[in-house]
């Protein structure tokens, strides 16, 4: 346990020290501060005058204030987050020659990855708290409204989502670096799979479904069904298309589902439309947590996959 | 005696020329003259009733033409006047515009009076008497004649209220309990003068009467009515709660001074029709998870008066929503009565989670009751533990790695 601390401590001030981590926080801080001070004002200007919904300070997160807002901005580009902090943690060690080093002192070999991944963890962690509070501190300021309890609830939430995600890829990145052992390789093989999972398994999973229910039109609501279903199985392969969708359950209480089309029927809609209210917080967690059990556990597994790889790697030949 | 020659002379010579003249004369003149040329006393006055006795209805006016003859040669003026009238009468004499007390009958003529009499609202049937005097101013004639008038009684067939009558188009009036029942009542006054009337209602106990001028809101107990005018009274009739089947009399009176009227109204009611439904907690949502079936148990409570027979179970509900009765039905349902149904409603299987709005309908014979549930689908909590079993598994496989290949 020592040397796990040891190790944390010591990765951590060198993340804090590093321009890398300084340049990232302040892309970041910048884009989500300018995304919910564009959301804000369009929230305050369209309910002048209107009562004041349910939820509201949930929307900040929600509305797309300049062409996207602040979930999805994180969906994307968290990832980015979390290769960057992990691309090179393992491989750099080694190039320089500081590895054989390092474990030639009274630490284990666990240690310096455990060590490792907790404080690219560490580091995620702070920088979505600081994020959230500095944004819901800005939304106080434009918007004046104040956070119920659920809604705290729900960003809480929303952030143990936001930073089991990011840490996926950090452990990610932290696979490629045991792999491969030049620092350029690991980087760019990181970014092509964000790349992929990103932007390629969407576009693919509409392609198959496409190509396996042709007939599919406004003529066959069945087979239109059958594609959104094999579109959507095939698409959940993507850590981000699990965030996506647990996240916005989790953000907006009026979703009551992760699919994207729903078939409904006259009745049903009319039966729904009677008491349309909000769901409470526990059924919001219910309806989407396989996708934040499948996420955390995809996480856990990427972890066991590097530290067994690492383990096993014969290093002291270097 | 030779005065009474010449006028002998004179009037033979008076004769013979008539009789020549009326010889010559054509047609009827001759027998008209002839009582004047003839034998007629100097003075002759005689009086007549047109018929001395006479019978009348009750309250109708009495007119009868009283002839005076002259038979003599000379005109005559006549006094004449009613001595004795019965109480309760008038009486007058007169002719077609005045009233007369003296009369000019030229000689061999006939001339006519009127006698008017009218008898007052409290004359009972019975015999009266009306005399009439007459004399020249001279007093060398004078006349009396007798009328006896006899006011019979009233005949049976026309009892007819006096004064005043009620008439209503509908008498009989037939509806549910818990209505409300108008008549309409015309009160038709034939006084000949403007009178207030009091009017009355009576029905069972516990109704609720109410009398109303036409088209107004007013409750009104009195009313005002010119002399032979009608006026229509709205007579707004509500039965008691409760009230059993049956017919109802309703009882309208009206009355002002002696006159008096009367109506009578029926009500028949033929028993209420109503249903009820709910819960025994009054709690009108419940749980649901998809695909599950979810018990609710409602009551079916008869609130009408009359027995409810074949009552059907029906239900509004999204598609693919399942929703059954146990029973499926219910034969009959008396009054007051209360029996349990259970409910058991099923959830679409991939329905979404939230609140939906499922309505019960209660369909009896004449009444029906729609009870609206709040139904909550929530997600089924499987999953929470089948995730917390992975989560479990997940970082038992980690530890056993740690403890696997960690202290090298």
């Amino acid at each position: 346990m020592h040397g796990i601390i040891t190790i944390f401590g010591k990765e951590l001030s060198d993340h804090f020290s590093s321009y890398r981590f300084l340049i990232l926080f302040a892309l970041i801080a910048m884009v989500s501060l300018i995304t919910v001070y564009m959301a804000g004002m369009t929230i305050t200007k369209e309910l002048e005058g209107v009562a004041k919904p349910k939820f509201v300070f949930l929307m900040l997160f929600t509305l797309s204030g300049a062409g996207f807002s602040l979930v999805q901005f994180v969906a994307f580009f968290g990832p980015v987050i979390g290769l960057i902090l992990g691309f090179d943690t393992i491989n750099r060690e080694k190039n320089e020659g500081t590895l054989s080093k390092l474990l030639s002192q009274p630490i284990y070999r666990d240690a310096v990855i455990n060590g490792k991944f907790l404080a690219g963890f560490a580091l995620i962690a702070v920088m979505m708290i600081s994020i959230v509070l500095v944004v819901s501190g800005m939304g106080l300021i434009v918007m004046g409204v104040i956070p119920g309890s659920e809604e705290c609830w729900r960003l809480f939430i929303y952030l143990i989502i936001s930073i089991v995600y990011i840490s996926f890829w950090l452990g990610a990145a932290i696979l490629f670096s045991i792999l491969f052992r030049s620092v350029a390789t690991s980087a760019l093989a990181a970014l092509a799979m964000w790349v992929f999972f990103s932007f390629f398994v969407s576009l693919g999973a509409n392609a198959v479904a496409n190509a396996l229910t042709p007939d599919a039109g406004a003529s066959d609501p069945d087979a239109m069904m059958q594609r959104v279903r094999i579109g959507k199985a095939i698409s959940l392969a993507s850590p981000m298309e699990l965030y996506t969708d647990s996240t916005a359950t989790i953000i907006d209480p009026m979703r009551r589902t992760t699919r994207s089309l729903v078939q409904i029927g006259m009745m049903e809609r009319l039966s729904m439309e009677r008491f349309s209210g909000p769901l409470s917080l526990w059924q919001s967690i219910l309806v989407v947590l396989p996708y934040i059990i499948s996420l955390v556990a995809i996480t856990a597994v990427c972890f066991a996959v590097s530290y067994t790889v690492f383990l096993r790697q014969e290093i002291r030949s270097l | 005696m030779y005065r009474k020659k010449t006028a002998q002379i004179f009037l033979i010579a008076f004769l013979t020329a008539s009789a020549i003249i009326f010889y010559q004369w054509p047609g009827s003149a001759h027998n008209n003259e002839e009582p004047v040329s003839k034998d007629m006393p100097d003075r002759l006055i005689t009086m007549a009733a047109e018929y001395p006795g006479v019978i009348i209805p009750p309250e109708e006016d009495l007119s009868m033409e009283i002839v005076f003859h002259n038979r003599g040669k000379s005109h005559e003026n006549i006094e004449v006047w009613l001595v004795q009238k019965p109480e309760n009468w008038k009486a007058r004499i007169k002719t077609y515009r005045f009233g007369v007390t003296g009369i000019h009958v030229p000689s061999g003529e006939d001339k006519t009076v009127t006698l008017e009499a009218e008898p007052d609202k409290t004359v009972t049937p019975g015999k009266y008497e009306f005399r009439i005097e007459a004399k020249t101013p001279d007093d060398y004639f004078k006349m009396v004649q007798d009328i006896s008038v006899t006011v019979k009684e009233k005949e049976e067939g026309e009892k007819e209220s006096k004064g005043v009558k009620l008439t209503t188009s509908y008498p009989v009036l037939r509806g549910a309990s818990d209505g409300e029942f108008e008549f309409s009542v015309e009160v038709e006054s034939k006084l000949d003068k403007d009178a207030v009337f009091d009017l009355f209602a009576q029905g069972p106990e516990g109704w609720d009467i109410n009398l109303k001028p036409a088209y107004e809101s007013k409750y009104i107990s009195s009313l005002r009515i010119k002399s032979n005018q009608s006026s229509t009274v709205a007579v707004q009739v509500k039965p008691a709660a409760g009230a059993k089947e049956g017919e109802y009399p309703v009882n309208v009176r009206v009355n002002s001074g002696d006159a008096k009227g009367e109506a009578s109204l029926t009500v028949i009611l033929t028993g209420t029709y109503g249903l009820e439904t709910g819960t025994a907690t009054g709690l009108l949502s419940l749980d649901a998870k998809q695909g599950k079936p979810a018990n609710v148990s409602i009551y079916v409570k008869n609130t009408g008066s009359a027995t409810n027979n074949a009552i059907k179970f029906m239900s509004f509900k999204p598609e693919n929503w399942k929703v059954e009765f146990k029973p499926e039905k219910i034969e009959s349902l008396a009054a007051g009565e209360l029996k349990q149904v259970e409910v058991i409603i099923t959830p679409y299987e991939e329905a979404l989670v939230g609140d939906y709005s499922i309505n019960l309908r209660i369909e009896g014979e004449k009444a029906d009751k729609t009870v609206e549930f709040r139904v909550t689908v929530k997600a089924s909590a499987t999953w929470a533990w089948i995730g917390i079993l992975i989560i479990v598994a997940v970082i038992g496989g980690l530890t056993a790695l740690f403890h696997k290949l960690g202290r090298r």
